[in-house]
Order: structure tokens, then C-alpha cells, then sequence
């Protein structure tokens, strides 16, 4: 160091890299996440630089770098916890929007594909349908409001819940 | 970028430093100029006149070195503290001498008290105590910022405390030669409570000097 104080930078380069895994040691003991002790290490490094002409060669120098290296640790992780007052990550699951309507795209999806399939039935299986599934009508009322007999309104419920089913995927 | 080219690039951009002097001197210097500047200001003054019965008094002068053993003290332990590699320790080595101080003041109203009677007939306003501290103990408190100016990446916070801590007990210290204030505790309220101020006030001020130091880039 007093070499690289005096402007050798050859000594400067192989004093840093021999320090480098001692440095790394530090940050890593502080801060768990790899790439931020690196970064650690990188804030180190130039605190050492700046403060090259405050180092005194009479003193042994493990325990001034470790010092340095230390402080910059603690700032990192301080920055990190305020960072992480601040901000919290988003989560696939989580809500996206506030507005209750916004969160049911797929419902939404899903009731639009029914509403197709059962336009596409026949009126009279629509009726059927609506009487018998819907209203939870008995037969004989059903047909008493719809004028259909028995035996075609059973033949067009059925047949309706199987289209709908074919139509939806549910039945291949 | 990686950390090996990093230092690389450091290396590269060398330049030779000159060596800051040990904190040691650092210190002696910093405290021959506070003497000198608070002599100084003791010459355009003149020395108080009851200065010499009040020097045969021990508990005075046992108030008096230990105001200036504080002032001292902060000073070398700030200079410490301004390197990496220095023990925390030596942030205590002012403990001592500024709780004598301050024991002794105490001990000093309560004599008061029983001499002279109540409280409140010794208060007043002292302006002049509170004038003397923050107009002498700011620059003081600058000029040893700015030795001391390296701290900022290290240790701000305990250097800017005793920083502060010196340049005030050692004008608190100047203040008692040539200024005539006899009730120990007028010297209590407007000593340390312009200490106080100064030492907030270097904190304050000195904060950002001390950050924007640190983020200099001299690469």
C-alpha cells in the first residue's frame, strides 16, 4: 500500500486482487445475497481508493481494509431494509387492479362462450331449456307455457345439454 | 462490471497521494490552532480581574483543566475515530474528563444554592457566553471538519459529535478566563447550552459536508 501510495500501480493491481478475497469474505459474512456482497466488495474497493493517502504503513493493513469493507457492507444492507420499507414486490397472484370488475377477465371469458353456445340452439330447445333447467319448471308446467308436448320438451332439453356440452368441451 | 476489471481500472488511473500526516498530529494541530485562536481572543479581551483568587480555588481549577482535558480529549479521539482501523474505544477517552466537568458545575449550583440562596435570584441572561461559543466554536468546528474531512465513508456520525465536542469545551474553557460569570449555574445553562447548539449544529451542517466528501469521486 505504501508502494501504491507512492503511484506504483503494479503494486496497486496485486495488492487489490490479493485483498479481493478477503473482501469478498467480509461481504458475504454481512449480506446473504451474492450479487449484492459484490457490489459490496465494488463500494469497498473505491472507498479504498479514495481514502489511499489516509492509510498509515506503519500500521498493518488487513485490519484498515476489513474496517472499510465492513462500513460498506453495513451501508449496503441499510440502503437494501430502507429500499425494502418502500417498495413490496408484486406477486403473480396478487390483485393487479383495485376495481373489483378488472380481476374477472377469465369469468367474463367464460360466460361470454355460454352465452354464444346456447344462442346458437335451436328456439326450441332455448325454451326447453330456459323452462325446464332454468325456471326449474316440472315437465307439465313447461309444457303447459310452451304449448310443446312432454316427450318434445324431454328430447329438447336433452338435446340442447348435449350441444352445449359438446360446444363448451365437456364432452368429446 | 466485474470486480477484478474494476480493479484494473482502478490500478490503472493510479496516481501517488501524499500521506495524511497521523491522527495524532492531526489532532496536536487542530489544537494548537484552537489555542491560538482562543488566545487571541483572551488578549483582545483582557484576562478577567478576579481571575487569580479564583485560580487558588481547587474546585475551579479542577472545573477549568477538566473543561479543557474534555476539549482535548474529543479532539485526539475524533481524530482516531476519522480512521478505518482505529477502535471505537477511543470515543470514551473524553468520558472522564467531561463528566468531571460537569459533576463539578453541578456540584457548584448546589453550593450556590447554599450560599447564596434561592435559584433564582442567580439567573440572568448571558448572551455574551452563547455569542463567544457559537462565533468561536463554529469555525473551530469547521476547520476541524475539514481535517478531519476523510471520516465521511467511515465513521461521520461519532466524528462529527466530538468535533463538535472539542471546538466547544475548549471555547467554553477560553470563555472562562476573560469572562466574568460567577454562579455556577449560569455557567451550566449558557456554557453547555451553547455546547449543545454547537454541537447540533456541527452535526447539521457538518452531515452533508462530510457526504458529499465521500461522494466525491477522486478515481
Amino acid at each position: 500500500m505504501a508502494a501504491a501510495q507512492a503511484g506504483d500501480a503494479a503494486a496497486y493491481d496485486r495488492l487489490l486482487r490479493a485483498a479481493l478475497p478477503l473482501l469478498r469474505a467480509v461481504a458475504r459474512r454481512r449480506i446473504i445475497n451474492a450479487a449484492e456482497a459484490e457490489d459490496a466488495v465494488q463500494d469497498a474497493l473505491l472507498t479504498i481508493h479514495r481514502l489511499r493517502h489516509s492509510y498509515e504503513p506503519a500500521r498493518p493493513i488487513r485490519p484498515w481494509l476489513v474496517a472499510i469493507c465492513e462500513r460498506r457492507a453495513i451501508d449496503r444492507l441499510r440502503r437494501q431494509s430502507r429500499r425494502g420499507g418502500r417498495e413490496s414486490p408484486i406477486e403473480d397472484w396478487h390483485e393487479t387492479l383495485a376495481t373489483p370488475g378488472a380481476n374477472q377477465g377469465e369469468e367474463r371469458v367464460a360466460s361470454a362462450e355460454l352465452r354464444a353456445a346456447v344462442a346458437e340452439l335451436s328456439e326450441a330447445q332455448r325454451t326447453a331449456l330456459g323452462l325446464a333447467k332454468l325456471e326449474g319448471l316440472s315437465l307439465a308446467e313447461a309444457s303447459a307455457r310452451s304449448g310443446m308436448s312432454v316427450g318434445a320438451l324431454k328430447v329438447a332439453t336433452h338435446r340442447a345439454v348435449k350441444a352445449l356440452r359438446r360446444r363448451l368441451g365437456a364432452e368429446d | 462490471m466485474r470486480t477484478e476489471d474494476f480493479i484494473g481500472q482502478l490500478a490503472g488511473g493510479l496516481r501517488p497521494v501524499r500521506r495524511m500526516a497521523p491522527p495524532g498530529r492531526q489532532a496536536a494541530l487542530w489544537l494548537g490552532l484552537a489555542a491560538g485562536a482562543v488566545g487571541l481572543a483572551v488578549l483582545a479581551h483582557g484576562l478577567r480581574h478576579d481571575l487569580q483568587e479564583r485560580m487558588l480555588m481547587p474546585q475551579e481549577v479542577a472545573q477549568w483543566v477538566a473543561s479543557v482535558l474534555a476539549g482535548g480529549g474529543s479532539a485526539l479521539a475524533a481524530a482516531m475515530l476519522a480512521r478505518p482501523d482505529r477502535s471505537w474505544r477511543w470515543a470514551l477517552l473524553p468520558v472522564p474528563a467531561l463528566l468531571v466537568w460537569f459533576v463539578s458545575l453541578g456540584w457548584g449550583c448546589l453550593a450556590d444554592l447554599a450560599r447564596l440562596g434561592p435559584m433564582e435570584g442567580q439567573l440572568g441572561t448571558s448572551w455574551g457566553c452563547l455569542r463567544f461559543i457559537l462565533a468561536m466554536g463554529l469555525p473551530l468546528a469547521a476547520a476541524q471538519f475539514w481535517l478531519l474531512r476523510h471520516a465521511g465513508p467511515v465513521r461521520p456520525g461519532p466524528v462529527l459529535l466530538l468535533g463538535g465536542l472539542a471546538s466547544a469545551a475548549l471555547c467554553s474553557a477560553g470563555l472562562s478566563l476573560f469572562h466574568h460569570l460567577d454562579a455556577a449555574v449560569m455557567i451550566l445553562l449558557w456554557h453547555g447550552g451553547a455546547m449543545a447548539l454547537l454541537v447540533v449544529a456541527g452535526w447539521l451542517l457538518g452531515r452533508p459536508f462530510l457526504a458529499s466528501r465521500a461522494g466525491r469521486d477522486q478515481a
